[in-house]
């Protein structure tokens, strides 16, 4: 009896610290980051054609393309790492939040200007990040301040620029993770991961953050204080997106948990059950854009949900991480 | 033979090892050299802030070129020891607290005063964006009437700042005090600073930009108030002090808010929101100190107290030498090769931050280094964004050598106390 303890004491550490990570990175590059980047080069390419083919803001084949397009990026946003932050591609597909106002002031220089930067892919892609992208393009099409700023002719050229512009970055990412796959499952070597374990982290920190970016920014922002909700700084509310973001990301992250715990079917379970309540809380919502958080009712409800994805963060901390034998390190949210 | 040979040799590694191991200092030692080493800095940075306010009074009392120069030069002096603080943000919660008091950034400076017509108004985020508290002694604010009618280091700090629950309305600290003594930095992505006159503090006739009684008010409350507030942290580093204690709590935690200052700031802080950011959006606002171009020194500075910070060993604003156990010395019991590694690192950093420095100090301004297709300018930012990201890795990688991983989970609201977010 005291030697099956003393064995299992002394093996316990060696099987945690040779865990093969290989079948997991595998999998999650495989079924959950290549799909989700070729799903979304295919929709930019649509939304660049629809632009050329049309490009009245209310036309309905522009903003459907434009939609399909911005439903596949919020479901890889929170993939930020190797080709997403090559040449600042993830800012400039996403310039958001947007506290000091950036885009509005980009765009309506650009309009003013009629800046040429537009004629060019090239030189489009010099412009500011707050400028380009689907917030950027949600203004053009969905806010009525830019329906009749400058010349029609220019504002054409523009949503057209930056469409081209979002398929351009959607795209090489795409093409950069055909090599980046190999870097993220086989670590050590040239590869600018050291171990199977710091490609791990990458993966688990992209779950971490993709949560704590949901509950804290694209939730906690527009719920402001009790006493001084912010309905205005709502995701993406001039188009009604908010919720759905919210939604989207729940579901994308979800399937990247399972595959991160799919060798701790008890932790697996706790996080899917923790996933479906707060998915549900979400699709049960009426409040597209969180403007009910401006009243007592619609803004418990939104903190109701908030707690939910809470929830999911504590497994992730307390039980994901440490079975992983990984820490969430650092991240872009950790400033201020 | 062979085997005594290979019998000795494996106890004089089992001592060597030993001996490697007991030069490893205590982790309570190392919390020592970082409180020094935190006390230093503060006081270091309440020492300048004084001859800030001194210079500050000097102005006021004798509005001058010369006498305006000289609060400059003070602020800037000023702001080489604090920089070197950041450090100690992220990791102690009585640092992050209290920061955004002394050094809030980005600024809506329309709150304060007068700006240029191009600023705008209030936006969709700050309806007190260009409320300009020195030109109205009244103004309502939340539904209430706010008598303003004498500026004071309370009205500032517990009204104005971050009135409407606006981060931007940054009414106090080094930044106000900046635009107070350079004003807007109107030269777009050309070279020179803000522009503001002597004459602004002149009373009576020769007043420039109204309400030059009113301006001289704000600006010595302001600093008043940046004395009164370095003095208090200073206190907190002190032998006896809160942050001291809080810190040697639990030894363990206290290693690993080392780490999570250094990180923080490195990363998501100083890479992300300071250097990149701005370099994305082209825009000469972006800057962290961008009424007086010194974002260079900023931007030096900080990376300067990471790099101190790990290796136990800072020089005082007088020369002074305060060192002992440090971080450092603690990786290296654990492997050496991972504090080489961040030895490099660190270094390799303090390069690129000094390359823009020098350039800087050269001539070539920060805020013309973010102009859009300014190619030496974004290999110069760059530079130091990627040492900054590229240290950050290392970090981690001391996280999970000393076996810190699970402690940074400590001290999160929402995630240890999950009714936190309801209050």
């Amino acid at each position: 009896m005291r030697i099956s303890a003393f064995a299992l004491a002394f093996t316990l550490p060696i099987c945690a610290h040779a865990q093969d990570r290989g079948p997991i990175l595998a999998n999650t590059v495989e079924s959950h980051i290549l799909p989700g980047y070729a799903a979304l080069a295919d929709a930019t390419g649509a939304l660049k054609q629809a632009a050329r083919a049309d490009c009245d803001p209310n036309s309905a084949q522009l903003r459907e393309a434009y939609n399909t397009a911005f439903d596949d990026w919020i479901s890889v946003s929170h993939l930020r790492f190797g080709p997403s932050e090559a040449e600042d591609r993830a800012f400039a597909l996403a310039f958001w939040p947007d506290s000091k106002g950036f885009t509005p002031k980009a765009l309506s220089r650009l309009i003013t200007d009629e800046d040429s930067a537009v004629q060019t892919s090239n030189s489009f892609a010099e412009t500011s990040v707050a400028g380009r992208g689907f917030f950027a393009l949600e203004l053009m099409l969905y806010d009525p301040r830019f329906s009749d700023q400058g010349s029609a002719e220019y504002r054409c050229a523009l949503i057209q620029a930056i469409a081209a512009d979002i398929d351009g970055n959607a795209r090489a990412i795409g093409t950069d993770w055909s090599d980046y796959a190999a870097v993220l499952t086989n670590p050590g070597g040239g590869s600018p991961y050291r171990s199977e374990d710091e490609a791990m982290q990458e993966l688990y920190k992209a779950l971490m953050t993709g949560l704590e970016f949901t509950a804290e920014t694209r939730l906690g922002r527009p719920m402001g204080t009790f006493d001084r909700p912010r309905p205005k700084r709502a995701e993406a509310r001039r188009s009604d997106r908010s919720l759905r973001h919210v939604e989207l990301s729940l579901i994308s992250l979800r399937d990247l948990a399972a595959r991160l715990s799919a060798e701790h079917p008890e932790i697996a379970a706790d996080l899917d059950s923790a996933f479906s309540s707060a998915i549900d809380r979400a699709q049960a919502l009426e409040d597209p854009a969180f403007a009910d958080v401006a009243t007592p009712q619609g803004r418990f409800r939104v903190e109701a949900l908030q707690q939910s994805i809470n929830d999911i963060r504590t497994i992730g901390a307390t039980e994901l991480g440490p079975t992983l034998g990984i820490s969430a390190g650092f991240n872009s949210l950790d400033g201020d | 033979m062979t085997k005594f040979f290979a019998a000795t040799s494996a106890l004089t590694l089992g001592i060597a090892s030993a001996a490697f191991a007991a030069d490893a200092p205590s982790k309570a030692d190392v919390l020592t050299t970082y409180a020094n080493i935190a006390e230093a800095k503060y006081d270091d940075s309440l020492i300048a802030a004084k001859s800030l306010q001194a210079a500050v009074n000097a102005l006021i009392a004798d509005p001058s070129d010369a006498t305006l120069n000289a609060a400059r030069a003070a602020w800037i002096a000023a702001r080489v020891p604090y920089q070197q603080t950041e450090v100690y943000r992220f990791g102690n919660a009585i640092v992050d607290d209290w920061e955004g008091k002394v050094n809030a950034w980005p600024l809506d400076e329309g709150l304060i005063d007068y700006v240029d017509a191009n600023y705008g108004g209030p936006t969709d985020e700050n309806e007190f964006a260009a409320l300009n508290v020195i030109a109205n002694p009244s103004f309502e604010l939340s539904g209430a009437t706010i008598d303003a009618s004498e500026i004071t280091p309370e009205l500032l700090g517990e009204t104005l700042h971050e009135a409407d629950g606006i981060e931007a309305n940054v009414a106090t600290g080094y930044h106000a005090i900046e635009f107070l003594l350079w004003g807007q930095d109107m030269n777009g992505h050309g070279a020179g600073a803000g522009n503001r006159p002597y004459t602004d503090y002149v009373q009576g006739d020769g007043c420039t930009g109204g309400n030059c009684d009113r301006r001289a008010q704000y600006l010595s409350a302001a600093t008043e108030l940046l004395v009164s507030d370095l003095e208090w942290m200073a206190s907190q580093w002190a032998e006896g002090g809160e942050a001291r204690a809080a810190l040697n709590a639990n030894e363990a935690a206290g290693v690993s808010a080392i780490l999570t200052g250094m990180g923080s700031l490195s990363y998501g802080e100083q890479a992300g929101e300071r250097m990149r950011l701005g370099l994305m959006l082209n825009d000469p606002e972006e800057e962290h100190d961008c009424f007086s171009d010194n974002t260079h020194n900023s931007h030096y500075y900080d990376g300067l107290g990471i790099q101190n910070v790990y290796l136990g060993s800072y020089t005082r604003i007088d020369g002074t030498p305060v060192s002992g156990a440090s971080l450092s010395d603690l990786v290296i019991a654990t492997d050496p090769s991972l504090d080489a590694e961040m030895k490099v690192k660190l270094a390799n950093t303090m390069q690129a931050l000094g390359r823009l420095k020098s350039t800087a100090e050269a001539g070539f301004a920060y805020d013309q280094m973010l102009e859009r297709g300014n190619e030496g300018g974004e290999v110069l930012i760059m530079g130091g964004v990627d040492g900054l990201v590229d240290q950050t890795k290392t970090i981690e990688r001391i996280v999970a050598a000393l076996k810190l991983d699970q402690i940074e989970f400590e001290g999160s609201d929402s995630l240890d106390n999950p009714d936190a977010v309801f209050q």
